[in-house]
């Protein structure tokens, strides 16, 4: 059926073809030329109809703040050094970018000249980061300077989804083919608002992290033979990255801040901004008087997009720009820039005067507080980093209050906050949100003052964080600690994981049970009392999995740490609790020497129980033989040089003095290739040495270790 | 070798130095065969784990001392992961739900799942069933607490559960009608005593009953504390004689110290110097509801008569508002002011606040 059908449509197709004339009023050429003339008027009506919007006015189809966005580098508004600033590390990419199109020198200079600090010679911050109010043109900016300067911009901004997954989908492939789909300029990849990306939380898929790490790939160095390279390998970023954010230190960019170029935008003098309003407003033919243009500019604090758009809101009213006409119409701007550090101001110091007078406000708006703070505390987004700034600010203003009133006051409103924003979120009841903002309120009529110190950003709150995570961190590994030996030995200590446990009494009594008075003293020559004592603590160390870890200290000085640091729960305000005596280096080593030969000794039972086998035992077993073994009194030479090769046993080496060995590492021979034995040759040229009798080693394996080579070995082996 | 508290802690229900009566009621249950579910309470330190760990002894016999500990994951509905350590042997499972937060339900209901659906395949178990330990009992979470009440009856053919918590206070009503409860009372002075001695006359040294007298009043019923301190007694000062000072935990010391700053000088500026200090306690993972009752004692002792119950109020006030909010220091610190100005109120002798207003 489906063929019959196709083949009776091909029939009347030709038929058709063959009486065109017959057929079509007018011929094809005739209707190819109409429709391409069509096509031309079309084209041309849009610049003439915008030519003809801006000459009369009329045409309202498009925002102001597009007809009039700038579009070459000289039209930009604001501080040019910015722009400068902001042009020339465009230009820094020159080389990189184009610098092989331009032929400027010969391929791969780079790699011939070491001297180069980048390989690609791009600049040092391969991102930019612009930051800066809304409204200032830092989006316009971007692009006017990247067009300026020969790129396609590639835009990603709010939009867009902004996961680790769009760097992959998006960004890099366009940085790597190095230009946008269908364009032969380079592209110059510009990230709008990025203070809403993802942020560096959750782990390696943050687009933060992704942006940065793509920074940091270093391609392989071309090789001369040719462009060979590896697919899979990861390219070096050779394009140029914008990234424009309002608020420069929103937590989401902790980590980008680091690595990118800043630039701030600051507000251009209001001058400029009320000429370059003076000039739209004649093209577009609307009435008004400079004052009330000065006054808008003051009203928007700098922010041109929403001067033009009141603007452009009156156009549509027809009416005169007059003072008056501006304040209603730019009712909404009134509200704060949401910045949580002004936003804290605010709450401690009145208005200026300027801003009263900018907003126009009598007397009665002025003391009127409760609706404006709010507003701005709910513009601002951060309302528990307000409260902490609350709670650190109160206390230092001037104010005497000396029945702590106010104080009680303050922190009535602040428990109450908590405890609501805390219900919020544990009960997830999100309709208590807009009252919130009412508790942070009244510290306004408690506290403000006029000229009162700056309000810095709170830290304590997180300092104090920081550091409860630390010393939660040194819990757990207490507790790991605990834990593997109750798992290795079965003993019970499980019962004293539990957290409170482990905080309140485990912690601060082990501290002392570990740190016995002891003498730093050999030990060999150590009392019996302070022997048991000291085995004793050695057996606690070890069970708990506590040691004493040497470290080099600042000031070059050896010292013991104990791992893991527990000592810090007993260090309170920088200072140990008093009735634990400071262990000094000298008994820490001692301890320290005695766990080791103790865990080698467990260790050696260990292996001949043929349960385990590590790799550092062979060195561990042997040290514990020779401790044991070779230590007859007319060793003493040998036994000291050997000891010194091993770090495990310094508590006797140290005491003795160092033998040196000055004959070469080979063994002197005689004619016949037989090793001399030259014992008291050796010694006797060390000054202070008195010359040593001829002595016999023997050696004896130790039954229960197994752990050495059964290999009969000369001495001379060891000299 | 270990601790002086693991190393002579009792192993089997005969070796329990006090509760005697107690012992003898798990004894009879034990070997009854219809053991029923189980919620051991009482103050912390009293011996509540090492009863839970004899009663397993007595049921199942020395193979319920044969221990190993795992790591488990599990997956919330939200794709977290939890890492959960379980200590258990062929016979028992004991897991600290509270180690996970909120997501202590998901972790419950998982484990007793998998409890209840495999039977105990050793046929030379003395029990057909398997028992759950659960540590911290008091705080889980209402969920946590619901998700238990329906299994504990469902699967009671092949599971027994015993909790064990510091007060009952906590536990919604439905588990602790399920539950047989079980109150181990803080020893006495002398069984502590007796506990103390027996581990002198093990260890081969001579304890002067002065000496255990002291350390006793300072452990405050709590014989973990009491043995802990014993050992770190005899490790700083190995013959134990002359005048003792007994150690104090640092953070105690500490508290101590902020109430008295509180009570010598009413000031903003000295509110920040507490607050700093507050600081310092709660960076050393110190609950602060612990940190607040320590003070609050301290300050009472300081204090006049007529204060003292204003300021106990307070701080049982502050304390509620405390377990509900986030940010434990709004709390303390609003303790602080409170009983500042309350003090300076008393001193001066007239409320301040007709004054300013």
């Amino acid at each position: 059926m489906g063929r019959l059908f196709i083949l009776s449509e091909n029939q009347t197709v030709a038929g058709l073809g063959r009486s065109t004339a017959g057929l079509l009023e007018t011929p094809v050429h005739k209707l190819k030329e109409q429709l391409s003339e069509e096509t031309a008027i079309r084209l041309s009506r849009p610049v003439a109809a915008q030519a003809a919007a801006v000459a009369t006015g009329t045409l309202d189809d498009q925002l102001w703040v597009d007809r009039y966005r700038p579009k070459r580098f000289m039209e930009l508004l604001g501080d040019e050094r910015v722009h400068r600033e902001t042009m020339s590390w465009l230009k820094e990419w020159d080389y990189c970018v184009f610098g092989k199109r331009r032929g400027l020198k010969a391929k791969k200079p780079s790699e011939e000249n070491p001297l180069y600090r980048d390989e690609y010679r791009r600049p040092q911050e391969k991102i930019l980061l612009l930051s800066g109010p809304p409204g200032l043109g830092k989006t316009t900016l971007a692009h006017v300077i990247a067009h300026q300067a020969g790129y396609d911009v590639l835009e990603i901004n709010a939009s867009d989804a902004r996961s680790g997954q769009v760097v992959d989908d998006r960004i890099k492939p366009a940085l790597e083919t190095g230009s946008a789909v269908g364009s032969k300029r380079p592209v110059c990849v510009v990230i709008d608002e990025i203070d809403g990306a993802t942020g560096a939380g959750d782990g390696g898929a943050g687009f933060v992290f992704k942006l940065i790490s793509l920074t940091f790939d270093r391609g392989k160095k071309r090789n001369r033979a040719g462009e060979k390279r590896d697919s899979k390998g990861k390219r070096p970023l050779l394009r140029p990255i914008i990234c424009i954010c309002n608020d420069l230190y929103a937590s989401s960019l902790t980590k980008l801040r680091q690595h990118s170029h800043i630039v701030r935008f600051t507000r251009p003098a209001d001058i400029y901004l009320s000429k370059r309003l003076r000039e739209i407003c004649d093209i577009e033919g609307l009435r008004a008087d400079s004052r009330a243009l000065t006054a808008l500019v003051g009203l928007s604090r700098g922010d041109i997009r929403g001067c033009l758009n009141v603007l452009q809101f009156i156009k549509g009213k027809n009416q005169d720009v007059t003072e008056n006409v501006l304040r209603e119409a730019a009712a909404g701007m009134k509200e704060g820039d949401g910045s949580f550090t002004t936003v804290l101001g605010n709450l401690f110091a009145p208005l200026s005067k300027k801003r009263v007078k900018d907003l126009a406000m009598n007397e009665l708006d002025e003391s009127r507080y409760v609706g404006r703070l709010s507003r701005d505390l709910e513009a601002s987004d951060s309302l528990d980093k307000i409260a902490w700034g609350c709670l650190e600010h109160y206390t230092n203003l001037r104010q005497s209050d000396p029945s702590l009133m106010r104080h009680q006051k303050a922190n009535d409103w602040l428990t109450t906050y908590d405890i609501l924003s805390g219900t919020m979120w544990s009960e997830r009841e999100f309709a208590i949100m807009p009252y919130l903002t009412y508790m942070l309120v009244p510290f306004y009529p408690l506290f403000q003052e006029r000229g009162g110190g700056r309000v810095d950003r709170p830290k304590a709150g997180w300092e104090n964080s920081v550091k409860t995570k630390a010393n939660e961190e040194i819990y757990k590994s207490l507790a790991r600690c605990v834990r593997t030996t109750s798992n290795n030995q079965s003993v019970v200590y499980r019962h004293l994981m539990s957290n409170d446990i482990l905080q309140l009494e485990f912690a601060p009594l082990i501290n002392r049970i570990i740190s016995p008075p002891l003498r730093p003293v050999n030990s060999q020559v150590i009392k019996p009392v302070e022997r048991a004592l000291l085995q004793r603590l050695v057996e606690i160390m070890v069970s708990l999995e506590l040691r004493f870890v040497q470290e080099t200290a600042e000031d070059g000085q050896l010292v013991y740490r104990l791992d893991p640091p527990i000592d810090v729960f007993v260090t309170y305000d920088g200072k140990r609790a008093a009735d634990i005596p400071v262990s000094r280096y000298a008994t820490r080593h001692l301890v320290a020497g005695e766990i080791d030969a103790l865990l080698i000794a467990r260790q050696a039972e260990a292996v001949e129980k043929g349960k385990t086998k590590t790799l550092d035992f062979f060195r561990g077993a042997t040290t514990h033989e020779e401790a044991d073994e070779v230590e007859t009194p007319e060793s003493r030479d040998i036994d000291g040089k050997l000891m010194k090769s091993n770090e495990a046993q310094t508590s006797q080496a140290k005491k003795r003095p160092a033998d040196k060995i000055d004959i070469a590492d080979k063994p002197p021979v005689d004619f016949f290739g037989r090793p001399i034995v030259m014992q008291t040759h050796t010694t006797a040229d060390i000054p202070g040495e008195r010359p040593q009798k001829k002595f016999r080693v023997s050696y004896r394996f130790n039954e229960g270790n197994s752990a050495a080579v059964r290999k009969p070995v000369k001495v001379a082996a060891f000299l | 070798m270990s601790l002086w508290v693991d190393k002579y802690r009792p192993r089997s229900l005969d070796d329990l130095h006090y509760h005697a009566g107690l012992s003898a009621r798990l004894r009879s249950l034990a070997a009854s065969g219809d053991f029923p579910h189980m919620l051991f309470y009482g103050p912390s330190g009293a011996g509540k784990k090492t009863r839970i760990t004899c009663t397993l002894r007595q049921l199942f016999g020395p193979g319920a001392e044969k221990l190993k500990i795992d790591q488990r994951v599990f997956m919330t509905p939200t794709k977290r992961k939890l890492d959960v350590n379980i200590v258990q042997s062929n016979f028992h499972i004991e897991i600290t739900p509270s180690d996970v937060g909120i997501y202590d339900r998901v972790v419950i209901q998982e484990i007793l799942k998998e409890i209840a659906q495999t039977q105990q395949v050793d046929l030379n178990a003395r029990q057909r069933f398997k028992v759950v330990i659960i540590n911290e009992a008091d705080s889980l979470s209402r969920d946590a607490q619901a998700a238990l009440r329906r299994t504990m009856e469902k699967y009671m053919s092949n599971m027994r559960i015993i909790l064990c918590a510091n007060s009952t206070s906590k536990l919604i009503a439905p588990i602790k009608s399920r539950c047989l409860l079980m109150r181990v009372a803080a020893p006495n002075t002398a069984e502590m005593q007796t506990c103390l001695q027996y581990v002198a006359k093990r260890e081969k040294f001579d304890l002067p009953p002065e000496a255990a007298e002291e350390i006793i009043q300072d452990a405050n019923g709590n014989l973990r504390k009491a043995l802990l301190v014993l050992e770190a007694l005899k490790m700083q000062s190995p013959d134990l004689t002359g005048p003792l000072a007994i150690a104090k935990p640092d953070w105690e010391t500490y508290c101590n110290k902020v109430a008295d700053m509180i009570v010598q000088e009413q000031t903003p500026s000295r509110v920040m110097e507490v607050r700093a200090k507050f600081y310092e306690l709660l960076s050393h993972c110190i609950p602060p509801t612990v940190i607040l009752k320590t003070v609050a004692e301290r300050v009472v002792e300081r204090v006049d008569e007529s204060l003292k119950a204003d300021v106990m109020h307070w701080a049982a006030i502050y304390e509620v508002r405390m377990r509900v909010g986030s940010k434990k220091i709004f709390h303390l610190e609003a303790w602080v002011v409170k009983i500042m100005s309350l003090y300076k109120q008393f001193v001066f002798g007239f409320s301040m606040d007709d004054f300013e207003a």
